[in-house]
């Protein structure tokens, strides 16, 4: 196991460097270059002079690009240019409100879509099935944004239930202040997801229910409920934990566009205000982290499927 | 090849689901094409007339500066449409010939070419998109690189599994003995043959660029302003929830239903080519369909 989980890390090095070689070069690419990301485009000669000055930007790029990662292994991201605070501790402050969200929406995305998959899987192509299925494709469909808007106007603007906007309280703290402030996005996200969910479980489901198992437990008389309890439901929940967790990690910046419709104070809004501010060192930090954090959570998914399924050897 | 995509529109059509789809996308397609010569007018303002409800005279209602909601989603519609196709065409272009050589030749380059592909999909879309805009700057050109970027992998992922199947065949063979170049091989051979693959990769992804496209105007910083799009009328509308639901609400729906009759058309598409595969599988290989 521990083999295997280092093997995972040496591979992820090389798509790693690439990346954040490419994070670095962004500032290159940018018109006037790194030093009109710093001192921004209209200054004069003099300041353009310093900053090159203080920040090095005269020696050649692969220096350059070694000195940076260093720091950022070090775990030094620079500061905002905004804010003058370090862009490592912005990012810590959103990181568990985009946590806490995404464990939310998942679980709404549970709820909905195990059951659903369940009901279509049993009576394959009955009208059940059709409707349900049905119930996927609208799901992923309907663009989150646009899904966000109608629950607040339902559930804000015409019922005064939940609020419009939502803050970030930590659950620990205050369980019903945070249930009532993640419960819009949390739902928002959670049907979209549901929809990737219910299709593919479905599909498993389906899979697993021709096995010759399945055929060896009805010949015995086990009843039907607890074949599809207990023998399929087993098998068919495998793999289905690696979508949970690549969605768990899909979460952690890519409910931006979730995390705009109620201004709810996670990672991705972050970056959205780093980059209309064109704050160039917090939007490298932020996507290094929000990459790095993917991978791992990937790996992690990996490992634990490895871990609840003994047929998997580690190779 | 063109009996094959009529009769594939057939089947298409047959399909319930897929021919109102298919309906749907022409509306669109007309009104945008032809919006010029439709009595509407998606830049003039009037603030005496701002927020009004959906009425005889504006079908859609009017936006916070008194112009026509239904003009600008039909305006829109263009933008929209527009950006899709052109980022679909990007993805193409740069992703089935890096999938082709990747999986024509196989070792280093398929190595190299498949990090690269790796380091695309190491995000996902939305803040590649997003990255991208920032250094690009916020522009229509800037919008529709950003989504086909994103398409890249797809294409390169298809095109390559199928070169694999295809290369080793009989007819690819039998071109390489008659000293066919590696260039033609892949272009003239091997890509007509796994045209039906992309093209359904090409309806599944417009409908992708369309929602990207429309997330990263809602967000601020797709095709910029005063241009109509839909994304960015979501974004304003949602500011006037209280005093002026439609506003949101309509441009919405019809951004829905554009996405989901493209999914529907691409899956219904899948489904055919996959019963294809099904009844071909032992009886022809690789023949033109």
């Amino acid at each position: 196991m521990t083999a295997y989980v280092l093997r995972r890390l040496l591979q992820m090095l090389p798509v790693l460097l690439l990346a954040s070689f490419a994070i670095f070069a962004m500032i290159y690419a940018v018109p006037g270059g790194p030093v009109a990301v710093i001192v921004g485009e209209n200054a004069g000669p003099e300041e353009i002079a310093a900053a090159i000055r203080r920040y090095g930007l005269d020696r050649p790029m692969a220096v350059q690009y070694l000195d940076w990662l260093g720091r950022a292994l070090a775990g030094d991201f620079g500061s905002s240019l905004h804010s003058r605070q370090p862009v490592l501790q912005l990012i810590g402050e959103r990181l568990p409100a985009t946590l806490q969200l995404a464990l939310a929406a998942i679980v709404v995305a549970l709820a909905i879509g195990i059951p659903v998959a369940i009901a279509s899987a049993v009576r394959p192509n009955s009208w059940i099935d059709r409707l349900l299925s049905g119930w996927s494709a609208l799901a992923l469909g309907v663009p989150t944004f646009w899904l966000g808007i109608l629950l607040i106007l339902l559930f804000a603007v015409e019922l005064h239930w939940l609020p419009s906007a939502s803050r970030h309280v930590p659950f620990w703290q205050a369980p019903l202040d945070a249930l009532r402030s993640l419960a819009l996005p949390a739902l928002t996200l959670g049907v979209y997801v549901s929809g990737i969910l219910a299709r593919f479980l479905r599909a498993s489901l389906i899979g697993e229910a021709r096995a010759d198992y399945v055929r060896t437990a009805r010949a015995k008389g086990v009843p039907e409920r607890r074949i599809v309890g207990l023998h399929i439901m087993r098998n068919a929940m495998l793999p289905f934990v690696t979508i949970v967790g690549l969605m768990m990690a899909n979460f952690i910046g890519g409910a931006v566009v979730t995390e705009a419709v109620f201004t709810y104070p996670g990672l991705g809004r972050l970056l959205i205000q780093a980059i209309s501010t064109r704050d160039y060192p917090l939007i490298q930090g932020c996507i290094l982290v929000i990459l790095i954090a993917y991978m791992l959570i990937n790996l992690l998914v990996d490992a634990l499927y490895a871990w609840i399924d003994p047929r998997i050897e580690y190779r | 090849m063109r009996d094959g995509l009529i009769s594939l529109g057939r089947r298409l059509l047959a399909r319930r689901g897929a021919a109102l789809g298919l309906a749907f996308l022409a509306l669109v397609a007309l009104a945008a094409a032809f919006a010029g010569l439709l009595p509407l007018d998606p830049l003039g303002q009037s603030v005496a007339d701002a927020l009004k409800p959906p009425s005889s005279e504006s079908w859609f209602g009017t936006d916070e500066l008194g112009r026509d909601i239904l003009a600008r989603v039909v305006y829109g519609a263009r933008t929209s449409l527009v950006t899709a196709f052109g980022a679909v065409l990007t993805a193409a272009l740069v992703g089935v010939p890096v999938g082709l050589v990747a999986g024509f030749y196989g070792g280093w380059r398929d190595s190299l070419l498949m990090r690269c592909i790796d380091v695309l999909l190491a995000l996902p879309n939305i803040l590649f998109a997003m990255a991208l805009i920032a250094v690009l700057g916020r522009s229509q050109s800037a919008a529709l690189i950003a989504v086909g970027v994103a398409g890249i992998p797809g294409f390169a992922r298809i095109a390559r599994a199928q070169v694999m199947t295809l290369r080793s065949l009989d007819f690819v063979t039998a071109v390489r003995g008659f000293g066919g170049k590696p260039g033609y091989i892949m272009f003239r051979t091997i890509l007509p043959n796994a045209l039906s693959p992309l093209v359904v990769q090409a309806i599944v992804l417009a409908s992708i660029a369309i929602l990207l496209e429309a997330a990263l105007a809602f967000l601020g910083v797709g095709v910029p302003p005063p241009t109509p799009s839909w994304g960015e009328m979501l974004r304003t509308g949602k500011s006037y929830l209280y005093e002026a639901p439609s506003y949101a609400v309509l441009p919405g729906l019809v951004l829905t239903l554009t996405i989901l009759s493209f999914d529907t058309i691409g899956r219904a598409l899948t489904a055919i080519l996959d019963r294809d595969e099904t009844d071909a599988s032992g009886a022809t290989i690789g023949g033109r369909r």
